[in-house]
């Protein structure tokens, strides 16, 4: 009989970036690599295991804004010309590398991975939902929603706010698997006492916190982080574990930081000929990743020696065994302490694995195949599982957290991002406006579809990826972009609809640019 | 409903039960303190000027930004095709308003607008009066209370200048209510309010001390959980206060991880370096219509005859078969050059 539970969850997500009016877009690659590196590994991973009938339970997020991506047609047929450039890229390098056994090694590691890429993406007919579903509905994921562009809930301005991004991504999730969410992703695990009430009335069941969250509670949780607690509301909230988290997630201390695997930094696209990479980087003939990389971390130095899959892959399962190894332990002692079976619950963002990790997968395989050979101390749950065998659980009211940088709003809210809000709440008030002097009426068609185009504005404008990069210092100026475009197209809109001008042929254009969410309905924003 | 403040009770509690549980001093603050707060809001306004970045190390949340960006990291900081200039947004939305967001359990974030036919009427309505005025920012501890204006906790003001357009506030105090106004404070005393803004409240820093009797949780036994895979370096989520408490309890309660032995993920050094590698190129030229065959594997013809391939060249010597034959088979011709390279 087991002494624990063990909780593993994917956060997956990315913001929503297509560009129809460019043929070749740098931020698209985000979504193209994230399917390469990630997706495509996991399924497989899964997939294996399901067909060996191994028993495992993840949570996984699906965020709205990547379900839509992964649904898009304009970018389904994209990802087709993008992996069959890198298979042919994956090709050359088997050539040249001839006389050259470890790389020849690794471009043949790579063309294989790039061609089941490509094949698993087109046996699933482009759209890579279809297997998440089915493994849902085999019963082996749990697949939860999220924010319906992850906007930062804590900072959003107002409850309504709140209520548009979680209703708007549970009706996308409704007319994609069915049924509607039991768990929810807060975006960026950032808790505000306004929004359990949001997720009760959208039917949800739990979500989850970072670990202060949990322990900051009042009144104070009995159990720290190992059983979640009601909010009055009745959802549930689970903590985050910091002991797993930081096995996996931590630089210093972290796996993925391990010599023998393999360096994120070093890519093809900048270590070859110029003329050579031409055709594979960025067409203006600017050197980008292309997700051929040969090294190992191998050290603190530049000095970098060649990845060796198989040692790689012997450490992935040591890394499994030593993860296991320690929820064995932690458990034991938990167990002891609790005088009940603890729930260790450890979320990570879903491109840690394969993307930044690139072993992740393979240790995930591991660690799930020890799970169900190996021993019977720890067993795999969902949320929903742990909150049905044991519903009986303490009530509190969660502290406002998030999982980022010290804990709180900070990441989102500095020097450099708080202009943001000023124009952020002020689409929110409009949007409010609009939807109270329209929703009640019959309007026209142009009119309906204009306000609907309006939320997609403000909602696009919403995300929290947009400040997450502007914060960090890099990468900025696409962010700022995509922030102000949304905004401004927002207030076109606005004043277009109160003065009675709608430019129809406008309205076209930006709907056609910014397509996601076809069904929505502005009157959410009704107040 | 905001949780109730973290001081209130606490005092009652703490000598009830006699723990040495960490309270924030007093209410009232004193004039001193409120000196305190200004200096403070004006070292955070150069902070914000000349950011530093604090690069911390081993706590949890330390690891997640690097990650995080990683899913955004093409191999390019700046790009410039197809980089259009977004239009700028409005500078001002023509009204008086000011909203307060929180930031973390002991700084709130403010940002406001005040028209300028506002700031002309109030001057046409106070003349002379209005001379030396300042534009203040007042700050009302609301906590457990209704807030009619008049009775907050406790309240202190910062002087703005009129160019700012938000401010970083330190209130100092996790898990109690804020609200702000904006206006003018004359030279005696008056204070013109031109608007307020909205009520929030800090998050605790600490455990609650709200515990349920039924559910009554020794503080050791809490600490052991509570304490659990925390760093209690400067980025801890945790509040001074109780990190130092907790150090008292934690003997050894995490050290069960045993996590690989390296020592950290070198970032992407830009110090001197030098790379150099070689790289071979066999090229040639035949009929068009002709079979080429390098390594005994078909080389695709370019339409006038010519091929062209390269290789990386290691060390060590290495034999390159070339061979080809007309359409019909009825020749064949081979070339096999013989390379060698020795890297000192």
């Amino acid at each position: 009989m087991e002494k624990g539970y063990f909780s593993l969850i994917l956060h997956g997500h990315l913001p929503f970036v297509r560009h129809p009016e460019h043929e070749n877009f740098l931020e698209e690659s985000w979504f193209y690599e994230a399917i390469t590196e990630t997706y495509v590994p996991l399924i497989s991973v899964f997939e294996k295991l399901a067909e060996e009938k191994i028993h495992f339970r993840v949570t996984m997020t699906l965020s709205p804004t990547l379900l839509s991506m992964f649904l898009d047609p304009l970018l389904q047929d994209r990802y087709v010309k993008h992996i069959h450039r890198l298979i042919e890229l994956a090709n050359k390098e088997v050539e040249r590398t001839r006389f050259d056994g470890p790389f020849n090694n690794l471009a043949r590691m790579y063309l294989a991975n790039f061609t089941r890429a490509r094949d698993v993406f087109l046996r699933y007919g482009k759209n890579l939902v279809t297997p998440f579903k089915q493994l849902q509905e085999q019963g082996y994921l749990e697949i939860i929603s999220c924010g319906a562009t992850h906007g930062f809930f804590p900072l959003l301005g107002n409850q309504t706010a709140i209520r548009a991004q979680v209703k708007v991504a549970v009706d996308h999730y409704k007319s994609i698997f069915g049924r509607a969410p039991v768990g929810f992703w807060l975006p960026e695990c950032a808790y505000t006492p306004d929004c359990d009430q949001v997720l009760k009335e959208n039917g949800v069941k739990y979500f989850f916190l970072d670990a202060h969250g949990v322990l900051h509670a009042s009144p104070r949780p009995k159990y720290g982080t190992f059983a979640p607690i009601y909010c009055r509301s009745g959802v549930a909230a689970f903590g985050r574990d910091l002991e797993s988290s930081k096995q996996v997630w931590s630089s210093v201390e972290g796996y993925p930081g391990d010599y023998l695997y393999r360096e994120f930094y070093r890519d093809v696209g900048f270590d070859l000929d110029f003329e050579y990479v031409k055709p594979y980087i960025h067409p203006d003939g600017i050197r980008v990743n292309t997700g051929m990389k040969y090294y190992r971390i191998t050290g603190l130095s530049n000095h970098k020696e060649p990845y060796d899959e198989h040692l790689a892959r012997e450490k992935a399962a040591d890394h499994a065994g030593n993860f296991l190894f320690n929820r064995h332990r932690q458990v034991e002692y938990l167990y002891d302490l609790l005088g009940k079976k603890p729930i260790i619950v450890s979320p990570y963002d879903a491109e840690l694995y394969g993307h930044w990790w690139f072993e992740g997968p393979q240790w995930l395989d591991f660690l799930i195949r020890k799970i169900h050979y190996d021993q019977d101390t720890i067993r795999m749950v969902t949320p929903f599982e742990y909150l049905s065998e044991n519903p009986k659980n303490q009530v509190a009211t969660p502290s406002m957290s998030s999982w980022g940088y010290k804990g709180y709003n900070e990441v989102w809210l500095q020097g450099t991002n708080d202009w943001i809000y000023r124009h952020l709440h002020k689409a929110t008030e409009r949007m409010n406006e609009l939807a109270n002097q329209y929703g009640k009426t019959n309007v026209n068609g142009v009119t309906e579809r204009s306000l609907n185009q309006a939320l997609r504005e403000l909602l696009l404008a919403q995300s929290s990826d947009w400040a997450f990069i502007i914060g960090t210092g890099t990468h900025v100026s696409y962010a700022v972009n995509r922030t102000k475009d949304h905004l401004l197209r927002f207030n076109r809109i606005y004043e277009d609809v109160k003065s009675n001008r709608i430019d129809e042929h406008w309205l076209k254009e930006i709907e056609h640019k910014d397509n996601i969410f076809p069904y929505i309905d502005y009157r959410v924003y009704q107040s | 409903m905001p949780n109730p403040p973290f001081y209130f009770g606490l005092l009652k509690k703490m000598k009830k039960n006699n723990k040495a549980l960490p309270v924030k001093s007093s209410v009232k603050a004193s004039a001193k303190e409120n000196q305190q707060k200004k200096t403070t809001a004006l070292l955070k306004r150069q902070f914000k000027k000349n950011p530093v970045r604090i690069h911390s190390s081993g706590a949890v949340f330390a690891a997640q930004p690097e990650i995080k960006l990683a899913k955004f990291y093409t191999g390019i900081d700046v790009r410039q095709p197809h980089q259009h200039q977004a239009t700028e947004l409005p500078e001002r939305y023509h009204e008086n308003k000011i909203v307060l967001l929180v930031r973390d359990p002991w700084w709130l974030f403010s940002y406001w607008e005040v028209k300028s036919e506002t700031v002309e009427e109030i001057k046409g309505r106070f003349k002379e009066r209005f001379n030396g005025a300042k534009l203040i920012l007042r700050a009302y501890d609301v906590s457990y209370i209704v807030f009619n204006g008049k009775n907050a906790n406790y309240s202190f003001d910062i002087e703005v200048n009129s160019d700012l357009k938000n401010w970083y506030i330190d209130v100092g105090r996790p898990g109690s209510s804020w609200c702000v106004d904006i206006g003018f404070k004359l030279v005696d005393g008056t204070f013109i309010m031109i608007a307020r803004s909205n009520t929030v409240a800090t998050p605790s820093d600490a455990p609650s001390i709200v515990t349920d009797e039924e559910w009554m949780i020794p503080d050791d036994l809490f600490a052991r959980l509570y304490g659990m895979g925390f760093g209690f370096g400067p980025n801890s989520p945790v509040g001074r206060d109780w990190r130092k408490y907790l150090k008292a309890f934690i003997t050894s309660p995490g050290v069960f991880s045993v996590s690989s032995p390296q020592k950290g993920r070198a970032q992407k050094q830009k110090d001197f370096w030098l790379i150099a590698n070689t790289e071979l190129i066999v090229y040639g030229a035949t009929r068009p219509d002709a079979k080429v065959k390098i390594f005994g594997k078909p080389v695709k013809l370019q339409p006038d005859g010519t091929f062209s391939l390269r290789f990386a060249l290691s060390d060590g010597t290495h034999e390159i078969p070339i061979e080809a034959k007309p359409a019909d088979d009825s020749d064949r011709r081979t070339i096999t050059p013989i390379v060698s390279q020795k890297t000192h």
